[in-house]
């Protein structure tokens, strides 16, 4: 959809959608919403659901931020000690890999 | 014209046809595959694992003939092109060597031997000093003093290089034309004039033996079972196979656990044996010496049974993997104990075991018995009387028999396995006082060549199957010996005795068999067509293997058994494959079993005239008792797993320097982006390049 030809209430409406629908542990759609609605937010001249698309993007991004410091430190917890936890690692684990403990 | 432009367009696409034919053999300019490679394999314990494996990609490394252990400097520190891949020859194949490659620091990317075609003079074994340490019976609870072989260590020449780890590959060769191709592209490339640095292209090596299985095989039974994955795959697999037996008097199969009035005479031997190499498994001293010699004295009595049956039965068994912490011998007692044989202990009278028995020095024979259960008095008078039975039964043989000192335990046997249980009176007879007489215990030297096995040159395979060694000679008197002493102990009378007399013909011929080739005339007639794709012109490798598979020596053993003991029985070939003596008979298979073998082919005939063999003999599970009750960690039996793999191979080919390939890369990385870099430029200004005057096309959307 090219938001160009999308009315400025129609532009809010979605950016709110996306938002909400984040919380449903989707942080990808945070992570659209930021990079869909940023020229929207920022970069446009002002107009009146500006303001509103501006808390949107900004609280996404934040979620979005807290989301990868959460994954990125399980991830590293996780391929770090997978091994050393023997069977918890194991059952924890979609895939294992071959050969390696 | 015409005709001459035409023949060179045919000739044009034929070249070209053989251009485009020749083009998959790029692969094959480059790379030289390696015939005959056998692997060291990674195995898995409680505990441990064990043996070798290659990265998933393989293991390349630059080739280095080793010439001494010196030279070792070479490839750990001065040498300049690490990794490098060590050929060794296998004089130079032991464990100080090993071990400084196996702490080489990255820079041993793997490792083949060469097998020499004549065997070492010094000992080799691979396998530990003390083997099955931990699960015979001597231990800090039934006797610490004797546990840890701290009175006798039975193979002194063991090294343990079996049950180390490496983590690179490690792999053996036949000394033929691939080594000789290996040799020559390291002798041309890899060796600098006078001690310099040789130059680039140098003759590499690449070696894969990936492994699936790692850490224990608690973690690998775990993982097994673990198949969230949307193509489950299996990691390992317990080591195991079936056991042999055969009773003199048919035991109904079907009504487990004890019999009244049964009281068996066990007759045991190892079936099993390994080597540092996946299935290279000769046993020929450690296992096939003992096991022919009791198929050679169950056909010796086979008659004299019939005639005049002795009050006791004997009950002929042979175990497979025995060297892995007594498999076999453990189920078959586990069942016993639990009511799910067709015998219990109780029904058991005795043991003999017969070990390793086809070096003995000056014709004599050792009885080892256990000194802990001897202190019991009524055992102790058991295996009093065990003992003078076998003395009696010596006589007027040319092999005589002695007992080590009393206070000396029992070498590593699967008669330890029935003591762990109950003290049941028993002996295992041996061709050595204390330590083994056998210099190369599961190695590969076990061979044919070591028990001494030579024929005269210019035979034929036919004359080579009849010809009766010296050896075959010396093993037929230890199975007369075995035979005449299971009568008497089976209360026979010792009047039969002289009429007990082992074939020197069949000992031969299984010597032959299983030593030389298994695929003879002989063997031949005595299984069933669909075995004859496992006979080969190889001698039979006696690794136990998974448990999913039964291996070689436990069928050929089994048909032979068969056509020991058993008799020639006429029905049709559909009762007998349905194991029934008339189309009523449901009762028969409870207590007989009955084998449709391939006969040989009568003189003006072209088909073979099978027949039927009825038997007592049986095969029963030899899985460890650990994996039926999923007790992975097990002190008291087996935990073996053997890892799957994928591919197992290895090729060489010349590796050019770093620097050169390096530059090619970044030659073709420039390459690329000048080309996109180009053709961006050539789309942005497409209007002016490509201005023909036409009508830009009106997108719209």
């Amino acid at each position: 959809m090219n938001l160009e030809r999308v009315p400025n209430e129609e532009k809010l409406g979605l950016c709110r959608k996306y938002y909400l629908a984040g919380f449903a542990f989707l942080p990808f759609l945070w992570l659209v919403n930021v990079v869909w609605f940023f020229k929207e937010a920022f970069l446009k001249p002002v107009y009146t659901e500006q303001l509103q698309i501006q808390t949107y993007v900004k609280r996404s991004g934040l979620g979005l931020l807290f989301w990868v410091t959460v994954l990125t430190t399980w991830i590293t917890i996780f391929q770090h000690y997978r091994a050393e936890w023997g069977e918890v690692g194991d059952y924890l684990s979609f895939t294992i890999p071959l050969g390696i403990p | 014209m015409d005709l001459l432009s035409n023949k060179w367009i045919v000739n044009l696409l034929v070249s070209w046809f053989f251009i485009g034919v020749g083009c998959n053999s790029v692969e094959k300019k480059i790379y030289v595959h390696l015939n005959y490679t056998v692997p060291c394999v990674r195995l898995l314990n409680a505990t441990h694992q064990i043996g070798c494996q290659s990265s998933l990609s393989g293991n390349v490394g630059v080739l280095h003939v080793l010439e001494s252990e010196e030279n070792v400097d070479w490839v750990l520190g001065t040498g300049a092109n690490p990794p490098y891949l060590v050929i060794l020859e296998s004089a130079l194949f032991t464990r100080s060597i090993m071990m400084k490659l196996k702490n080489g620091s990255g820079r041993v990317a793997g490792v083949a031997v060469i097998m020499p075609n004549a065997n070492p003079l010094e000992g080799f074994s691979p396998h530990t000093s003390c083997p099955n340490e931990n699960t015979g019976v001597y231990s800090e609870t039934y006797d610490p003093s004797l546990a840890h072989c701290n009175v006798t260590m039975w193979n002194p020449f063991g090294n343990g290089l079996s049950y180390e780890e490496f983590d690179f590959p490690i792999f053996s060769m036949k000394d033929d034309n691939d080594t000789r191709v290996i040799r020559q592209c390291y002798m041309d490339h890899n060796r600098g004039g006078n001690g310099s640095v040789p130059q680039y292209p140098l003759c590499a090596m690449q070696l894969y033996s990936h492994m699936s299985a790692v850490t224990d095989t608690a973690t690998c039974m775990r993982r097994n079972d673990l198949n969230l994955s949307l193509s489950p795959e299996m990691i390992c697999d317990p080591l195991g196979d079936y056991n042999v037996w055969a009773a003199t008097r048919p035991l109904n199969t079907t009504a487990k656990g004890h019999k009244t009035g049964e009281s068996v005479v066990v007759a045991a031997a190892r079936l099993d044996s390994r080597s540092f190499f996946f299935d290279v498994a000769p046993g020929a001293e450690s296992g096939v010496s003992g096991f022919v010699s009791l198929l050679a004295a169950a056909s010796a009595l086979k008659t004299v049974i019939q005639e005049a049956p002795p009050n006791r039965t004997i009950f002929y068994t042979f175990f497979q993997g025995e060297t892995f912490d007594y498999i076999g011998s453990s189920r078959m007692v586990y069942d016993m104990e639990n009511k799910q044989f067709a015998v219990d202990l109780d029904n058991v009278h005795s043991v003999l075991e017969i070990g390793q028995v086809g070096l003995r020095a000056d014709s004599k024979l050792w009885l080892h018995s256990d000194p802990v259960s001897r202190k019991n008095d009524s055992v102790n008078d058991e295996v009093n009387k065990l003992i003078t039975n076998l003395h009696s039964a010596a006589v007027n043989l040319s092999v005589s028999v002695e007992e080590p000192n009393v206070s000396q335990p029992l070498p590593p046997s699967s008669f330890q396995r029935f003591l762990r249980a109950r003290p049941i009176p028993g002996l295992v007879i041996e061709d050595h006082k204390s330590s083994f007489t056998n210099r190369f215990y599961e190695s590969m030297y076990d061979n044919a060549d070591h028990l001494n096995m030579s024929y005269p040159a210019n035979l034929t395979q036919e004359e080579q199957l009849e010809f009766v060694t010296e050896t075959a000679k010396a093993l037929t008197e230890v199975a007369t010996l075995v035979a005449r002493a299971l009568y008497i102990q089976a209360g026979g009378a010792e009047a039969q005795l002289r009429n007990i007399n082992a074939d020197p013909e069949i000992v031969t011929r299984m010597l032959y068999g299983f030593l030389v080739r298994t695929n003879n005339t002989w063997f031949q007639q005595l299984v069933p067509s669909d075995l004859m794709s496992h006979l080969g012109d190889r001698p039979t490798n006696f690794y136990v293997g998974v448990a999913q598979q039964t291996s070689e020596p436990t069928l050929l053993v089994q048909y032979l058994l068969a056509n020991m003991t058993g008799s020639h029985f006429n029905i049709s070939q559909e009762n007998c494959k349905n194991q029934r003596e008339d189309e009523k008979d449901e009762e028969s298979k409870h207590m007989y079993s009955y084998m449709w073998v391939q006969g040989t082919v009568p003189p003006n005939n072209t088909e073979r005239e099978g027949f039927c063999v009825r038997s007592t003999v049986r095969l029963s599970k030899a899985l460890s008792p650990a994996f039926d009750l999923k007790e992975y960690t097990s002190k008291d039996y087996s935990t073996w797993t053997e890892s799957r793999w994928k591919v197992i191979k290895g090729r060489i080919f010349l590796v050019a320097s770093p620097d050169l390939e390096m530059m090619t890369l970044g030659v073709g990385v420039g390459v690329l982006i000048t080309s996109l870099l180009l053709t961006y430029i050539m789309s942005s200004k497409a209007d002016i390049l490509f201005s023909s005057g036409r009508e830009p096309a009106n997108a719209t959307y």
